[in-house]
């Protein structure tokens, strides 16, 4: 009853029309999660699981099935038997909060003039007012990855919990990478695109820049730093490995030649895109490097492709041993990142794999695995319960979440639209 | 000797062949000649299927006054022994610019829109519209250019100003370097038209399909224009009907414009000569089927270099397949029986010409076939067979001597004769004189000069005993330098040469290595002995590989048929009544469902050869229906220059070759709407589909289908969102758009009233037919329904309002974001709607979009539909289907209608397709798990009983394209390394196209 209670208080508490819920109170309260069927995010699962939150933290993960809570030890038992129960969600590489309306310039915050932008950060443009982000939110995803693009190289990104009252507070992890669009060895045709011979020489152009700068910066990393140089200040990390190096590129050539590149400045890398990255898993996996995946849900690039390339390209990584994380590329479209995931499982991937490329792995690759990703003790209570599976649109249905142990509001502008045009016509919700 | 000297002097013999009397006077002396020439001991090649050997050919004048055995030889003749020669009519090329001025831009440098035209005078609305264009009044001889197409053996060609829509008159001319007027054969010998705007800055039109509106609508103008008293006199449409009556040719780019063309030119009774792309042998069928004339391109795409493993993946089967199989076009539109032309147009190079023609024939390209496409079928195409195409006497004297067949390796053009003169002489190749020679110069003893290697250009060789010296050889006019060592290191002998042909003796003047001077000769002594090249295997023709249909990965070598079909067991959405069916067995025949029950009992039906398929675990659904789609579409899915273009169809210009058909049969789709895009307010007429893979764009049209036109709402139609340059197209404000509409329909009222008015009595004037008027009269009269683009609720009241106002139904609003804010508004007008599932966001009318929409429209009794707008999502339309079911709750039997039965209810084809029923068409898909789940895939996407998609043949299909690009990528290399040129192999990018695309099209 109290589970049911709690949910519909999560549903009815968007009073107010067209604005987002207020941000949850800081967690005291010790909360018992009891029978649901825990996917752990790291591969494992516990079909009637009992999950202890305390503090924001989980203090215990277990089977449930022969558990009997004391009434005492938590101030909250909630019976989520028959439901599912997952770590909270992370989409990786969005503009969420960076961007309201695409087509609105004044809207847009992620690309800034220039092509060498590395000391551009994006946690501070990032609005958590965003009417975009509960909706996002509402599907599962409570930690997103808030990233720059544009130019050669775009700025940093940092992680943000999907609840906050202002950046600072939504800050789980600040600049902590540094994006690249590598420059694409791969010329094209098509009667809207400029000459080969421009291109090539725009690609040749942008390498030489490139390969400048981070000649440049190492060196200023390595000391010779009595001129501050805000691009260096930033790329310092990288060198340190205290910073990751994001390279979006997706031809093969352009892969290889971002592996040498990240190899010769021995950074910490992670490929993203890396469409063609079927043809050079070896070479990925030998150099450690984790890919991340923008979209499942693409048109194949070559038209001899097979059909289904982009729906079992994950695949095809990860039983090579490589790590891969599945994402969207955009910002209100992350709500559809769990779906993402699960278009793999008809195409050779497990269940929980899939799972895992949207919570433990992309933890990992963010270096925050120590505290999120996945349901295991000690880790932050960050949480999700679903009426079904999640990866499946037919069956997601998000009722709670959890952050830090922080029941969050499921609710958002487009619940409120609805609720409005239910009751102007009089229609009732089947559930 | 004497033959090289005969042919020199002809050529300053060769005299001004005037074709008639002057009417310039005499400057200085008369110079007027009447020269005859006589050609002896010649292969005659008199017409294709003609040839004279030993044959003597008279020539005076310009004309051909005699040809065969026998003919005696008149007194005074300057006579030619042309023993071992071939001698041809002189070729015709129908497709060239020769002789025409540049073309150049009329610059429209301000960015925003050009509406109208920037031509001044009484002309066309259109500015690529030119039918005044008169090519002889434009003509001036170019010497330059001529010798090329004389070295390739033309003798006329047909002079044509390349540019624009309707580009006026084309003149037949020879390669004379006399006078234009000497050149012109026939100064109105064709109309030329194309598909291509050319140095037209006019916006209208941008699109493929708007340049075939424009065209179909100048034939109705122009009809009109004659027959009409009550009109403003236009030079364009007085042209356009005095063309009329000429060839008309048609330039193209590839087949599928070539049948496009025939089909508008069908509507009109208009036979084209169609100059095409060269691919017509990929629809061989349908290209007979026109009866047209075609002129082909030998432009044969070079290999690619595909050395590098990770670049050949850049290209696609397509192209591998098209490099190997285009020079096999011409002899396969022979063998199909079309009449067609060859054209030296659109290569890279003029001296490929001629390899390539004999590549064609190395391909089956008959000879005899190879010469009437160039000679007597453009002469007849063009009306001067009486004059050219053959060697006959009265004819004039336009031919070419070649050294051997000209169709086979190694020919060479020694010299071309226009008008009788001769032209071009290539002195150098005239005489073979390969051998071996007994060498005597200075104290050398024992040596031999051998000149082997080619005819054309010999290589020079010392030989002694078992010693080979490479010495240089090189020609000169009448004579020849030869560099000897014989000795290394012991000097070199230069000599200076001649040659001797009667006595077959090379002699003349050398210098030994101490200078001193002493004289040569060289008597033949042997036949030269050409070594057999082992290595090279150019000169076997394996043969091609097979043409699929389409010509792409994953087409079909042979197209799937109809079968008998019972699927045994499956769980069954029916979308009728009976809800959903388990263990329930489907039989479809003849394209048809016929039975839907529990263990269905063959023996009833009596069709024998019945296809079994355990069903067991699966589910069967009707087909999906994109009520919303731009695939299969060729160049340019807006024609979004102006704010009404309802003449436009999308139908003229399909494109069933695109894979995004086969992937989306892949994800269960048998149905697709097409729209123009939404770039206007009243955007173009629509194209319903059905994706049967491997046919043509005409058998794609779903059969009597009802018309539909796509409108549009909101910030595409004004502009939001297009830059600073369009700022000015009528409307820039939703207010605007009302007044579009309210503007368009009155006039459409009023002209299908006075039409009908004139139809009825004999004493009113027809007005003109307009196609865009014609449009919206089907709307208001009920035969076109329209699906509207539109987001925010005041503009789709607007439109249900301007609807109400003219006594017609909006059918459909698509897209339709704010639909579930006016949904009760919608249901008393009676539109469906066709949305997406969970799209915003992207900007700023559809920041109120709602993942519920769909939930509400339903729920209010709205016919609700989800549909794609994008080739990506359209092969997972069953996933948006079940995100109704996660947003709004709908059940998963009415949630699966969103995208099958509803979208047929819009469409209105609910009587064929949309449910699992008996009679209604076999378009279903058998899926292996329930069709709205993530994890679900079809096995099997049958469309018309038909099964275009199954997931096992897939598996084969992609073997069969992996072998086959192995196979060609091997080949392409053997090209390479045996020398044939290459190309880079870089990746093409297709046409994707989404309703905002406005980008123009190619030029």
């Amino acid at each position: 009853m109290r589970a049911i209670i709690s949910i519909l208080c999560v549903f009815i508490s968007g009073v107010i029309y067209a604005q987002n819920p207020a941000p949850a109170d800081t967690a005291t309260k010790r909360i018992l999660l009891l029978g649901g069927y825990a996917h752990l995010g790291n591969g494992k699962v516990i079909p009637q699981s009992a999950i202890g939150i305390a503090n924001g933290k989980i203090t215990f993960v277990m089977d449930g099935k022969n558990f009997k809570p004391s009434r005492l030890a938590f101030d909250t038992i909630i019976d989520v038997y028959g439901k599912q129960v997952y770590p909270g969600l992370i989409a990786m590489n969005t503009s969420l909060g960076l961007s309201e309306i695409e087509a609105v310039r004044a809207t847009n915050d992620y690309n800034e003039t220039g092509s060498l932008n590395a000391s551009a950060r994006s946690i501070i443009a990032y609005n958590t007012d965003s009417k975009v982000t509960p909706t996002v939110r509402s599907n599962g995803i409570l930690l997103a990855q808030i990233t720059p693009r544009g130019g050669l190289v775009s700025g940093q990104s940092s992680v943000v919990e999907l609840d906050g009252w202002n950046y600072e507070d939504a800050a789980y992890k600040m600049d902590e990478g540094v994006w690249l669009n590598f420059p694409s060895l791969q010329t094209v045709k098509a009667w809207w695109v400029d000459s080969e011979d421009d291109q090539k020489k725009r690609s040749e152009k942008q390498m030489a820049d490139l390969s400048e700068l981070f000649y440049e910066a190492q060196s200023y990393a390595a000391g010779n730093n009595a001129v501050y140089n805000p691009n260096f200040e930033a790329m310092k990390g990288l060198f340190t490995k205290t910073k990751t190096l994001y390279v979006r590129c997706n031809y093969v050539k352009d892969i290889l030649a971002a592996i040498a590149f990240g190899n010769k400045f021995k950074v910490r890398m992670v490929l993203v895109g890396a469409r063609d990255g079927w043809m050079v898993t070896k070479e990925i996996k030998e150099n450690n490097i984790p890919v991340i995946i923008m979209r499942t849900h693409v048109l194949p690039e070559r038209d001899d492709d097979d059909i289904d390339l982009p729906f079992k390209l994950p695949v095809l990584l990860a039983k090579e041993g490589i790590d891969v994380a599945i994402t969207d590329d955009g910002f209100w479209q992350d709500r559809n990142v769990p779906f993402q995931a699960g278009e793999t499982v008809g195409y050779g991937m497990d269940k929980e794999d899939a799972l895992k490329a949207i919570t433990l792995t992309p933890a990992r690759i963010l270096g925050i695995d120590a505290s999120v990703g996945s349901l295991e003790t000690g880790k932050d209570a960050t949480i999700i319960v679903s009426s079904g599976d999640i990866l499946d649109m037919k069956s997601s249905d998000v009722q709670m979440a959890y952050i830090r142990g922080k029941e969050i509001s499921l609710d958002n502008v487009q619940k409120q639209l609805y609720r409005k045009y239910m009751k102007k016509y009089g229609l009732k919700d089947a559930e | 000797m004497k033959k090289i000297l005969t042919l020199l002097f002809t050529v300053n013999l060769a005299v001004s062949s005037l074709f008639a009397q002057s009417t310039s006077p005499v400057q200085a002396l008369s110079n007027e000649k009447e020269n005859t020439f006589v050609f002896t001991h010649a292969t005659i090649w008199q017409d294709p299927s003609t040839r004279l050997t030993d044959a003597t050919l008279v020539v005076k004048k310009n004309k051909i006054v005699a040809v065969g055995a026998g003919v005696s030889i008149p007194p005074g003749a300057i006579i030619i022994d042309l023993k071992g020669k071939n001698v041809y009519p002189a070729f015709i090329d129908l497709f060239t610019g020769y002789g025409q001025p540049e073309i150049k831009k009329s610059g429209n440098d301000n960015r925003g829109p050009q509406f109208n035209t920037n031509t001044k005078g009484a002309y066309s609305w259109n500015q690529a519209l030119k039918p005044e264009y008169n090519a002889a009044s434009n003509f001036v001889i170019d010497d330059k250019k001529a010798g090329e197409y004389r070295r390739n053996g033309f003798g006329s060609v047909l002079s044509i100003q390349r540019d624009g829509i309707a580009r006026g008159t084309a003149a037949m001319v020879t390669l004379t370097d006399q006078s234009e007027g000497d050149a012109i054969l026939k100064a109105n010998a064709a109309a030329t038209y194309s598909f291509r705007k050319g140095s037209s800055t006019q916006d209208y039109p941008s699109s493929l399909m708007g340049t075939i509106a424009l065209l179909r609508q100048t034939y109705i103008d122009a009809e009109w224009y004659r027959t009409s008293t009550a009109k403003d006199f236009n030079i364009s449409l007085e042209n356009w009907n005095a063309n009329s009556k000429l060839p008309q040719i048609f330039e193209v780019d590839n087949y599928k414009s070539a049948l496009r063309a025939d089909k508008v030119g069908d509507e009109f009774n208009v036979k084209y000569i169609i100059k095409g792309g060269g691919d017509e042998y990929k629809r061989l069928d349908e290209i007979a089927k026109t009866g047209d004339a075609f002129i082909i391109p030998l432009n044969f795409p070079d290999a690619y270099d595909v050395s590098n493993p990770f670049d050949a993946m850049n290209i696609s089967l397509a192209e591998m397949k098209n490099w190997e199989l285009a020079p096999y076009n011409t002899s396969m539109l022979s063998k199909a029986g079309v009449q067609f032309c060859i054209t030296s147009a659109g290569l890279k190079e003029p001296k490929s010409f001629l390899k390539n023609l004999q590549k064609a024939v190395t391909c089956g390209l008959s000879k005899e076939n190879a010469l009437k496409a160039l000679t007597t079928t453009p002469a007849q195409l063009m009306n001067v067979a009486d004059q050219t195409g053959k060697i006959m006497p009265g004819m004039l004297a336009n031919f070419f001597v070649s050294t051997n067949d000209i169709f086979e390796k190694d020919a060479v053009i020694t010299d071309t004769w226009i008008e009788g003169k001769q032209f071009d002489v290539n002195v150098q190749d005239s005489t073979d004189i390969r051998g071996k020679y007994t060498l005597v110069l200075d104290t050398l003893k024992g040596y031999t000069l051998q000149l082997g290697g080619k005819a054309i250009n010999p290589e020079c060789t010392l030989l002694k005993d078992t010693l080979k010296i490479k010495a240089d050889y090189d020609k000169d006019v009448y004579q020849f330098t030869i560099k000897i060592e014989p000795v290394k290191g012991k000097g070199i002998y230069r000599l200076n040469g001649q040659y001797n042909s009667e006595a077959r003796r090379l002699f003349g003047n050398a210098q030994t290595p101490d200078g001193s001077w002493v004289n040569w000769t060289a008597d033949y002594k042997e036949n030269w002995e050409e070594k057999k090249d082992t290595s090279k295997k150019n000169d076997v023709v394996t043969a091609p590989g097979k043409i699929w249909y389409p010509l792409n990965a994953y087409g079909f070598d042979t197209l799937p048929t109809a079968k008998n079909v019972l699927i045994k067991n499956a769980t069954v959405w029916t979308n009728e009544d009976a809800g959903i069916l388990s263990e329930t067995d489907v039989l479809i025949s003849n394209g048809k469902i016929i039975k839907v029950g529990k263990g269905i009992n063959l023996a009833i039906f009596k069709i024998s050869d019945v296809e079994i398929i355990d069903g067991t675990g699966k589910h069967i659904t009707a087909g999906i229906i994109d009520e919303h789609s731009h695939i299969a579409i060729n160049e340019g899915v807006n024609e979004g220059t102006q704010s009404v273009t309802s003449e436009v169809r999308i139908g003229d210009v399909l494109n069933p070759d695109d894979v995004n058909i086969y992937r989306q049969l892949a994800g269960g789709v048998t149905t697709s709407h097409l729209l123009h895009g939404s770039a206007n307010a009243i955007g173009g007429q629509t194209a319903l589909i059905k994706l049967r893979w491997g046919k043509s764009g005409e058998q794609l049209k779903f059969e009597n289908a009802d018309g539909f036109i796509k409108f549009a709402l909101g910030e595409n139609v004004k502009q939001s969102n297009w830059g600073d340059n369009n700022t000015t197209r009528y409307p820039q404000t939703r207010m605007g758009v009302e007044q579009v509409y309210m503007d368009a329909f009155t006039r459409a009222k009023n002209y299908d009233m006075a039409r009908k008015n004139a139809a009825s009595s004999k004493t009113s004037v027809m007005p003109r037919r307009d196609l865009e008027l014609d449009a919206l009269a089907e709307i208001i009269n009920k035969k076109r329904f329209i699906t509207c683009h539109s987001y925010e609720q005041s503009e789709i009241n607007m439109l249900m309002h301007v609807a109400d106002s003219f006594g017609f139904r909006v059918n459909t609003f698509t897209h339709i974001l704010e639909g579930y804010k006016v949904a009760d508004k919608m249901k008393a007008h009676g539109v469906g709607a066709s949305t997406f599932s969970d799209w915003w966001a992207y900007k700023y009318e559809v920041m109120e979009a709602i993942p519920y929409n769909g939930k509400i429209m339903h729920d209010m009794g709205l016919v609700t539909a989800f549909n794609s707008d994008d080739a990506e999502m359209a092969r997972r339309l069953n996933q948006e289907a079940a995100k109704a079911v996660k947003y709004g709750h709908i059940s998963e039997e009415e949630a699966l209608k969103f995208v099958t039965l509803n979208p047929a209810k819009l469409l209105h084809i609910d009587n064929r397709v949309g449910s699992i029923k008996e009679g209604k068409d076999a378009d279903i898909v058998v899926w292996n798990d329930n069709p709205l789940s993530v994890y679900a895939k079809p096995l099997k996407t049958f469309v018309d009983g038909i099964c275009y998609f199954d997931i096992d043949r897939d598996k084969q299909i992609r073997e069969r394209d992996k072998i086959e690009r192995a196979r060609l990528i091997k080949k392409m290399m053997d090209e390479k390394s045996s020398g044939g040129s290459v190309q880079k192999a870089t990746l093409t990018i297709d046409e994707l196209y989404h309703c905002n695309d406005n980008e123009k099209s190619p030029r």
